[in-house]
């Protein structure tokens, strides 16, 4: 007894009260150690990820070009070969929506994001965003781990990594999809990829109990359940006796305890039951519409309240029309999106505002690639990862600014032209991570989120 | 004018003199156009391109799609578009890249000189006109570009150097060593006044032997029967018992899995799964089982294609075997970039597990850490190269000419009816199409109705878009379609699809790889990994730094059915004089046997991967390997009888101190069992295992939440109180894009790329699944039943759980608390045997 490092109950101590630098990310990865992290004083300390999935068109969103619609009908020419996704390209085709001048700022933003619009001077937009592929599989994985090939962690594991965890009771990394289902590539969008899975995003269902196999077997009760707990507690420590300095074993009994909280904690962190009735209105809740994101966007927000570093939320589910993937119908597809989106994505940005947490939580908005100006089937648009919008807004962001620019018909990102890494770079930078220095040894290589490019998007930082 | 003319000339004589002549001479293997005083701007200008620009963008290289030898495919440009606006230097991309106004400026790495500049802005605005066409080849300087020496310094790294088998050193406490493996570990711990721990306890021992070798807990009377037994060779008959378990191949067999990113779907978007991928799986574990030498072993997964053996069996085997080459994930839209992906996912899986070696990190750049060149890398891309994909039938020839005979029969008999179909429905769907052709944009219309011969180039492509892409949905087409009609149409279809019940039933196949015939299309260096960059024609090669000399690839003969690369190059991997196959290998066994590799980094013996703890230890057992004919079971054997191997576990102050992480081996290393073996233990203690082996995957429950897609991704899962589930987790259908949780939060790989080291995380959702789960709530209601059925009293019930999950009687005070926990209430027995899965005794391997 007296070689043993840490009683089972010290050590829990040490970890609730987290003094002396023990962080529980530390004693629950073993043997891999987080990053020391930040590097610098940080702008923001969470996250949170809107990802429309399927690609939004930017020529119809947030990237006006009237010169499409005065050149419809003509053939997209001079720009080189034009690739496209599924074949038979057809001429340029002008957007079916009009664009209004939003906030101080002027910015231009199409009718169908009218509460988004009025939010414009919280907003950075980037209109030069580009990326690799233009299949949706690699461009998810690239926007989610910065590279095109599955299997690298994705950047909540990164800044999970990176930043350790602010509530030990709830995961640091924390996935909604939507509810027409995930998004293509599945698991890997959100994997912990060569790092330990204590950095792994764990998705949460809106509905019902948000993590699998939260909730005891049906007959268990709260008492019952301690009880057991404590039962397995003494068994243990008969074991721990034997080997009292193997931390490995102390982490595992600590994370009995940590999981018993979690049981309580995390159905309360996103029990948007008893939310304010005007809360629920602004976010959309009271409408079949806008309910399901709406609240989605609402437990984003009480999440990163309690501590949770990042939470992705999806926009879009499975295929074509069930996301922003309007290879069919543009008016049908982005008008359905838009309208499940646009009214709780801003009532996100007032909440946040309202709650003192906008200054200290990054948001961002973005899709994996942009879409084509040329028609598809008519009146649908293909894939286009060569130009595309993204927004951002919160912390340590110049709202009201607009970066770069595609070309008159929004084909390609022309001037200042950022790249994922750009992007990347640039949101670790805000939460005070500098990502050169942000490495993952993995069979005897440094790895990084941004692999060996990247540059801070510096026109858009506060 | 004339002055300036003349500044001009003597300017761009002196440029040349310093720059061409002394700096880019080395590199300079273009030919000018001759170069004449009389001559005007465009010689120059071409003089310019051609020392700066053409290596990359003329002819063998057209670096983003971009030709530079002519007027017309400099207008006609590359990827970015076209490149020349003659007259407006400033609009035109050669300009603007090359003054840097846009970026990367060019060329690469360099700034190009003013005078330089000044020749091309002056050119493109005098029109940009050529004298004539750059007849430039730059073969030479490409190839020149690709060649990185291999120095005998580089050769000297010590994983580089053959293997040799040391004599065991002389150590002071001989009486400990019971093999060779012995003498060396303990020479280290001496080194280090160290002693090793203490034997362990018999039942720790049994315990330990059972999970290392098979993943399951053993039975208590086996644990009892060991104990008993006093005999000196009692241990080493229980290694041989164990050895000779079906078991044991499926739990070394899924270290190889990892390896080999081995998974039953293709992952990305619609993540297909791959319905005979298990037959590779099933080959793995009986290859373990029969204790197939390495060296076969390593051949047939490369080239068991290009093989030859004296029996059809095994030739099918083989061809199984070739699906190692398969197993990678694979890319939705085919490109040629995606197949150089798979042919990298190959090239890095098959270096890394056999060799050790990091090659995959040489595709766009010579090595950073090791001496890889990118021509290596190339080289064995070219190996690979040929290899195309094939769903081998496993059945005879004449099996499969009979059932191609049997379709065709019943393709002939449905032709008049598919026939008849198409023209009763046509008439419908071209009316549809004309109603939906009305509806479509104004100036689509208007593209449709202009006579093609007068459409504009965007009608053009409209029109054609509507032609192509204008669908009548089927929905739409039977909805508008007459009563009697449909009855008709009703009928046809009813008899395509009796015949169609008459088809054969598919043969069985497995994922291989063949070859279209002996001569292989060419494939190239590719510089800086685009295949948009292509250098030299490629020769097979291998690895330059472990080859002694450079390594021949015999030519097939005429009549052969591949080019026999793969064959040539499984041989030298498995040659002897290989210095890193039986080493890498050697230390694969130690790390699965102690945790850690004597390489800590299994994959990885470069400069950028650890060092050897014990160098002569790995050198003797590489060296033994080959010795005993490649066979894994007899290096288990070698190791496992070691008292190296058969140490205690436990804590020691003296060594915690000394060593921390237990580097030189003064304790054995407690080790936390993979998911998988987690949830098999819990089947074995539960007594509801189900033992059969091999066949098609299995699917465990998952919620559908967890992957509800209709990407054509799916989960049939099976209820958790199917008894079809509860068999070994070896054999749960591994889809990529959907894993099982009870796996993934306990860290088994994604598959996507090859594993050589789990990572062993401590998360609180892997307790709250063991906590929570219907399955594990389940097996403890089945474990309850099995200790009701197996023992009487509340008490014995409790000693016949210690022992079947832990090989061990209670102490007094487990068994106080165990018992009045279990008396507790009515599902005190049944909470009991849950605490009983969630203890860390039951999850580590003593």
């Amino acid at each position: 007894m007296s070689q043993r490092l840490y009683s089972r109950r010290e050590l829990l101590w040490r970890a609730g009260s987290g003094i002396a630098g023990v962080a529980l990310a530390d004693m629950l990865a073993a043997s891999e150690r987080p990053m020391r992290g930040p590097h610098f004083p940080p702008k923001a300390t969470a996250v949170i990820s809107i990802f429309c999935y399927g690609g939004v068109s930017h020529v119809d969103t947030f990237d006006p070009k009237p010169e499409l619609t005065r050149r419809q009908g003509e053939a997209l020419s001079g720009v080189g070969e034009v690739v496209v996704s599924q074949g038979h390209p057809g001429a340029l085709m002008g957007s079916p929506w009009s664009f209004k001048k939003y906030g101080q700022c002027g910015m231009d933003v199409s009718e169908i994001f009218p509460h988004v619009g009025s939010m414009a001077d919280d907003i950075a937009l980037i209109r030069s965003m580009y990326a690799i592929s233009n299949d949706h599989g690699p461009a998810l994985f690239q926007m989610n781990t910065g590279s095109v090939l599955a299997g690298h962690p994705s950047m909540g594991s990164w800044i999970a990594y990176g930043l350790g965890t602010e509530n030990r009771n709830l995961p640091g990394f924390i996935v909604f999809s939507d509810w027409r289902g995930g998004p293509i590539g599945g698991a890997p969008n959100w994997g912990n990829g060569y790092m330990p899975a204590a950095y792994q995003g764990t998705p949460f269902r809106s509905t019902g109990d948000p993590i699998v196999d939260m909730r005891p077997p049906k007959d268990v009760t709260p008492q019952r359940q301690r009880a057991w707990l404590d039962l397995v507690g003494k068994l243990n420590d008969e074991h721990l006796r034997r080997n009292p300095e193997d931390s490995e074993l102390s982490a595992r009994i600590a994370s009995y305890e940590l999981a018993y909280r979690m049981q309580s904690h995390a159905p309360e962190a996103v029990d948007i039951a008893k939310e304010p009735e005007a809360t629920r209105r602004m976010y959309g809740l009271d409408d079949k519409v806008t309910e399901y994101f709406g609240g989605q966007c609402l437990m984003a927000r009480r999440l990163v309240e309690r501590g949770v570093r990042f939470v992705q939320v999806y926009s879009g589910g499975g295929n074509f029309d069930e996301s922003w993937d309007a290879h069919y119908g543009l008016k049908y597809n982005h008008e359905l999106h838009a309208r499940e989106t646009d009214k709780p994505i801003a009532a996100l940005l007032k909440d946040l505002k309202q709650r003192g947490l906008f200054d200290s939580t990054l948001v961002v908005w973005h899709g994996e690639f942009g879409r084509m100006p040329i028609s598809q089937r008519m009146v649908g648009r293909d894939h286009n990862p060569l130009g595309f919008t993204i927004w951002l807004a919160g912390g340590g962001i110049k709202g009201g600014t607009i970066v770069g620019a595609t070309d008159e018909f929004g084909y390609r990102a022309v001037e200042n032209r950022k790249s994922v890494n750009d992007l990347h770079a640039t949101i670790l930078a805000l939460l005070g991570l500098d990502h050169e220095k942000l490495t993952y040894r993995h069979n005897g290589r440094e790895m990084r989120l941004t692999d060996v490019s990247g540059k801070v998007i510096q026109e858009i930082v506060a | 004018m004339v002055s300036r003319d003349w500044v001009r000339r003597a300017l761009f004589l002196y440029n040349r003199m310093h720059l061409g002549m002394i700096r880019w001479l080395p590199r300079i293997l273009v030919i000018f156009p001759a170069f004449c005083w009389g001559d005007d701007l465009a010689r120059k200008a071409i003089e310019v391109l051609s020392r700066n620009c053409i290596a990359c963008h003329g002819e063998p290289m057209r670096m983003s799609k971009l030709d530079l030898r002519s007027r017309e495919s400099i207008a006609k440009g590359g990827e970015r578009g076209p490149a020349l606006v003659p007259g407006d230097a400033e609009r035109s991309r050669l300009y603007r890249f090359a003054a840097g106004i846009e970026q990367p400026s060019m060329p690469p790495g360099k700034k190009l000189a003013d005078e330089d500049l000044r020749t091309l802005r002056e050119w493109i605005e005098d029109g940009a006109n050529f004298a004539e066409p750059v007849k430039a080849d730059a073969h030479a300087a490409v190839a020149a570009l690709e060649e990185h020496p291999v120095t005998d310094e580089d050769r000297r790294f010590w994983a580089f150097q053959a293997p040799r088998a040391h004599v065991p050193p002389s150590v002071a406490g001989a009486g400990w060593v019971r093999n060779p493996v012995d003498a060396f570990v303990l020479a280290a711990l001496e080194s280090k006044s160290l002693a090793p721990s203490p034997r362990a306890d018999p039942r720790a021992l049994v315990r330990r032997a059972y999970l290392d070798l098979l993943g399951l807990p053993p039975e208590p009377a086996e644990v009892e029967a060991f104990v008993q037994d006093n005999s000196p060779e009692a241990w080493d008959r229980l290694v041989d018992k164990l050895l000779a378990s079906p078991h044991y191949g499926e739990r070394w067999g899924r270290h190889w899995l990892d390896l080999v990113r081995y998974a039953d779907s293709a992952g990305y978007e619609f993540d297909r799964d791959r319905p005979n991928a298990w037959r590779y799986r099933d080959y793995v574990i009986r290859a373990f089982n029969r204790d197939k030498p390495y060296d076969r072993f390593l051949r047939e997964q490369i080239a068991g294609d290009e093989m030859e053996f004296p029996t059809v069996e095994e030739k099918r085997e083989a061809i199984v075997a070739t699906g190692f080459l398969r197993h990678g994930p694979e890319a939705n839209i085919k490109t040629e970039q995606t197949r150089m992906d798979e042919l990298d996912d190959i090239i890095a899986t098959t270096t890394g597990a056999f060799l050790g070696m990091t090659v995959g990190c040489a595709r766009c750049h010579n090595h950073k850490f090791d001496p890889i060149p990118q021509k290596d890398y190339y080289r064995i891309q070219a190996v690979f190269f040929p290899s195309k994909y094939n769903q081998a039938p496993l059945v005879s020839e004449e099996r499969v000419a009979e059932h191609k005979t049997a379709a065709k029969r019943i393709d002939d008999l449905q032709t008049p009816w598919k026939k008849q179909r198409d023209e009763l429905r046509e008439p419908y769907r071209r009316r549809l199409l004309e109603e939906k052709k009305a509806k479509l944009p104004d100036y689509i219309q208007l593209a449709l109705r202009t006579p093609p011969e007068k459409r504009t180039g965007g009608q053009k492509l409209n029109a054609s878009q509507v032609e192509k892409t204008l669908r009548v949905e089927e929905k739409e087409l039977l909805a508008a379609m007459s009563a009697g009609d449909l009855a008709t149409l009703r009928d046809i279809d009813s008899r395509i699809q009796t015949l169609d019940a008459e088809r054969p039933a598919p043969l069985p196949t497995a994922l291989a790889v063949k070859e279209s015939g002996p001569k292989p299309e060419p494939s190239y260096f590719l510089h800086r990994g685009s295949p948009g960059n292509k250098g030299s024609l490629m020769k097979p090669g291998v690895l330059t730094v472990a080859a002694k000399s450079d390594f021949d690839f015999p030519g097939p003969p005429e009549a052969a059915a591949s080019s026999l690369r793969r064959r040539a190059f499984a041989e030298w991997l498995a040659s002897a004089e290989n210095p890193l196959t039986a080493r890498v290998m050697a230390n694969r066994i130690w790390q699965h046997h102690f945790g850690e590799g004597i390489v800590a980094t299994p994959s990885n013996f470069g400069d950028s991967g650890g060092r050897p703890s014990h160098p002569e230890l790995l050198d003797w057992l590489a060296a033994e390997f080959v010795k005993r004919g490649w066979s894994v079971k007899a290096m288990h054997r070698l190791i496992m009888t070691s008292n190296a191997y058969q140490m205690a576990s436990d804590d020691r102050p003296d060594g915690l101190q000394a060593d921390p992480s237990n580097v030189y081996l003064w304790r054995m290393a407690r080790r936390k069992l993979e998911g998988e073996l987690i949830r098999d233990s819990i089947l074995a203690v539960a007594g509801t295992l189900d033992r059969k082996q091999g066949g098609p995957g299995i699917f465990p429950y998952i919620d559908p939440a967890l992957w509800s897609s209709s990407s054509g991704r799916t989960w049939p899962g099976r209820p958790d109180n199917d008894p079809e589930t509860w068999r070994r987790s070896v054999y749960i259908h591994s889809k990529r894009t959907i894993p099982v949780p009870m796996l993934e939060v306990f860290d088994k790989p994604d598959t996507i790329g090859s594993c050589a080291r789990r990572n062993r995380s401590t998360v609180p959702t892997q307790a709250l699944i063991l906590m929570n789960s219907a399955f594990v709530d389940l097996q403890s209601r089945h474990f309850a039943q099995r200790l009701q059925r197996e023992a009487g009293s509340v008490g014995s019930q409790v000693d016949r759980a210690f022992q079947l999950a832990f090989g061990r009687p209670p102490s007094p005070a487990e068994k106080v608390s165990s018992t009045r926990f279990a008396e507790s209430g009515p599902h005190g027995l049944v909470d009991f045997c849950r605490a009983i899965f969630n203890l860390n005794e039951f999850v580590y391997i003593p």
